[in-house]
């Protein structure tokens, strides 16, 4: 990206816009820096009007200090550089840099990351906060020759990394990975001396760039792809198994398939963190089955579900898998060493990312593993990602036995539900996770950044539900939230989302069965707005209204109580919420 | 109005979105406020990337009219 297209792009959007504040926190004047975050944010945040405001110049620690309760942003960036440590480490200051100097300057360096740190962990939760990490290269003030590295500028760097450890370990504020940053903008290319010493600005046009970038990402992340369907052949394993049998295809080092080793360790640590794996297969299914018995798989057979094994066209079995896992192709990654199958899959299947392995490029291949780990990596790990693919192995039993013969009411009164209703969630990170990421059951689509979504559940009548759901077949953990407003006995909802795992239990009918007995409001409001997505949530109110629903609208509690069939629950009431207002 | 003309008047706008086209052929820093030196900084990167060639942080200075820069960028022309 240009300055010129940065320009334009922030430019050229509405007026009108929703504003998206942004405090750019640093000693330094951050004006290309400040373009490129403003364009790159932009970009991320298509409906929002991104304004950036500067901190005082030359006094990082103390903006932070200043920084109150009243007036958060939506978002802060603290850009860290060596002189908001010591000034005896700016090019632009005048003090010594004898022997003396350097040993005072490792003291009075971590005794200001101390303030810093403290001054970081006083500001409120609620902006999203990305701090990075000094880039600049140190001045060259230590007694070593530059190849060698100084105690001091270890001891430096060494205290840096123990504050940004501690940062990092409190969860509130997210670091710049220097590692993928030095990669696309390599430290000899960063700073413009010039520029720093005649106006101030010491990053390169580049370097201010790539930083922006990396800033933008981790204040506005994408979406991560919730799982991955592979091949196997020549993809999960070296060779193919049908024909040197399944006990001879290879994923190890001495047989130089490693490459297929590293893609399984990497496909199992993204199961552990909740991504979802399944296999689409052109293959002998007894066959596979053999090498999946195989004792030394790095990734385990339970991590996967479900496997789809024949001779029929693998668009058929994406179909089936996201049918099974009840997300869109959009959310989804296909893995295979077939162009041609790629191609299949891409054009039955629009909106999948289909990743080509290629098996005999390592440069190739690790730039892929990187890739997935981008792409499916989460910055949290709930206990909710560690149930969801037993979930939906349970949900795939549930559906079994649903139309197995029996009649849904004796089915739906056998699964001894439970279904517990949380008043009290609004610290949970789950719950805002779940609302930005549901589009089926999803009341008007709408996204919350953690500011606004903390606005909307500290206003006058604010309420919240997370309900968690669980019946023989195991936990679904927490499956839903609803959020609104309460005006005496006049309620209103702004959001409410369910994850399709828990669709056909009835859920969302002992909800609002909850929400009109625990309110007491003889009818509830509804934000409601038709999305690409949300036909089930409008089929499910077409059902209570008898039309469709076609905007906001209100439902009665006899309207509801006429349409609501049998429930089954056990309903538990975990937590009651302090009034607001 | 000649192409250099022209491609410095593009520039102009993208930095000075709210200078009316007219007022740009006799832009300066004394008739355009939001001219200051982080502007005439952008505006030097703007005309960077139009140009494709580097400006010295020295020329700045004197660079402080709509005129003086469309000189600048003939006679660098003229040297390219």
């Amino acid at each position: 990206m240009t300055i010129t297209e940065a320009l334009r792009i922030t430019q050229s959007v509405p007026r009108d816009a929703r504003p998206f504040a942004v405090t750019l926190v640093c000693g330094f004047t951050p004006l290309h820096l400040q373009t490129f975050l403003g364009a790159h944010l932009q970009q991320a945040l298509p409906d929002r009007k991104v304004t950036i405001t500067l901190g005082l110049y030359g006094n990082l620690v103390g903006t932070l200090e200043s920084i109150s309760d009243a007036a958060l942003p939506d978002a802060l960036v603290i850009a860290l550089e060596w002189p908001d440590l010591d000034p005896r480490l700016d090019y632009r200051g005048a003090g010594s840099w004898g022997a003396t100097a350097v040993n005072d300057i490792v003291v009075s360096a971590r005794s200001m990351l101390d303030r810093i740190a403290a001054a970081l962990l006083r500001i409120p939760s609620g902006p999203r906060t990305a701090l990075s990490l000094p880039t600049l290269p140190l001045p060259p003030l230590f007694h070593t020759p530059g190849w060698q590295a100084s105690q001091h500028e270890l001891a430096l760097q060494s205290s840096v990394m123990r504050f940004a450890a501690d940062i990092a370990q409190e969860g509130r504020i997210a670091v710049i990975n220097r590692q993928r940053l030095a990669e696309q903008s390599p430290a000899a290319g960063r700073l413009d001396l010039k520029s720093d010493l005649y106006t101030g600005l010491p990053y390169t046009i580049e370097h201010a760039e790539r930083l922006a970038s990396q800033l933008a990402l981790v204040l506005a992340p994408p979406a991560p792809k919730k799982g991955i369907i592979s091949d196997l052949d020549d993809t999960l394993w070296s060779g193919i198994a049908g024909e040197v049998g399944p006990d001879v295809v290879t994923w190890d080092l001495a047989s130089h398939a490693q490459l297929h080793g590293l893609y399984q360790k990497l496909l199992g640590s993204l199961a552990d963190s909740g991504t979802l794996i399944g296999v689409a297969s052109k293959n002998d299914p007894a066959v596979a089955a053999k090498a999946f018995e195989r004792k030394d798989l790095l990734l385990r057979p339970e991590q996967v579900f479900p496997i789809e094994v024949h001779w029929n066209a693998k668009s058929g079995s994406v179909a089936r898998i996201l049918e099974t896992w009840n997300i869109a192709a959009d959310s989804v990654i296909f893995v295979d060493d077939s162009p041609m199958e790629l191609a299949e899959v891409a054009a039955a299947h629009p909106g999948i990312d289909c990743v080509l392995f290629p098996k005999s490029d390592y440069q190739a291949g690790l730039a892929m593993l990187r890739q997935l780990r981008d792409r499916c990596g989460k910055e949290r790990i709930s206990k909710d990602d560690a149930l969801r693919l037993e979930s939906i192995r349970q949900g795939a039993a549930f559906r079994e036995q649903a139309s197995g013969g029996a009649t849904p009411e004796s089915f739906l009164q056998q699964l001894g539900a439970v279904v517990t209703f949380d008043f009290a969630a609004a610290g949970e990170p789950r719950v805002l996770e779940l609302v930005n990421k549901t589009n089926q059951f999803n009341l008007n689509g709408g996204r919350y950044t953690q500011p606004d979504w903390q606005k909307l559940l500290s206003s006058p009548g604010a309420l919240l539900v997370a309900v968690s759901y669980e019946d023989k077949f195991g936990p679904l953990g927490t499956i839903a939230a609803i959020a609104g407003h309460a005006d005496g006995k006049r309620l209103t909802i702004e959001t409410w989302v369910m994850s399709c795992r828990a669709f056909a239990r009835r859920i969302e009918h002992q909800t609002l069965k909850i929400l009109f007995e625990t309110t007491g409001a003889s009818e509830i409001g509804f934000r409601f707005t038709t999305t690409a997505k949300n036909g089930p949530l409008r089929d499910f109110f077409t059902t209570l209204l008898g039309e469709e629903p076609q905007s906001e609208f209100r439902l009665t509690r006899s309207q509801f109580e006429a349409k609501c069939p049998a429930l089954y629950h056990e309903v538990r009431e975990m937590r009651r919420a302090e009034p607001h207002g | 109005m000649d192409e250099t003309r022209q491609r410095l008047t593009n520039c102009f706008q993208v930095v000075f979105p709210d200078l009316p086209q007219e007022a740009i052929a006799t832009a300066s820093t004394a008739t355009v406020a939001a001219w200051d030196s982080v502007a005439a900084i952008t505006l030097m990167n703007v005309i960077e990337d139009e140009f494709g060639f580097e400006m010295d942080l020295d020329d700045l200075a004197d660079l402080d009219s709509f005129e003086k820069l469309y000189a600048y960028l003939q006679k660098r022309h003229r040297v390219a």
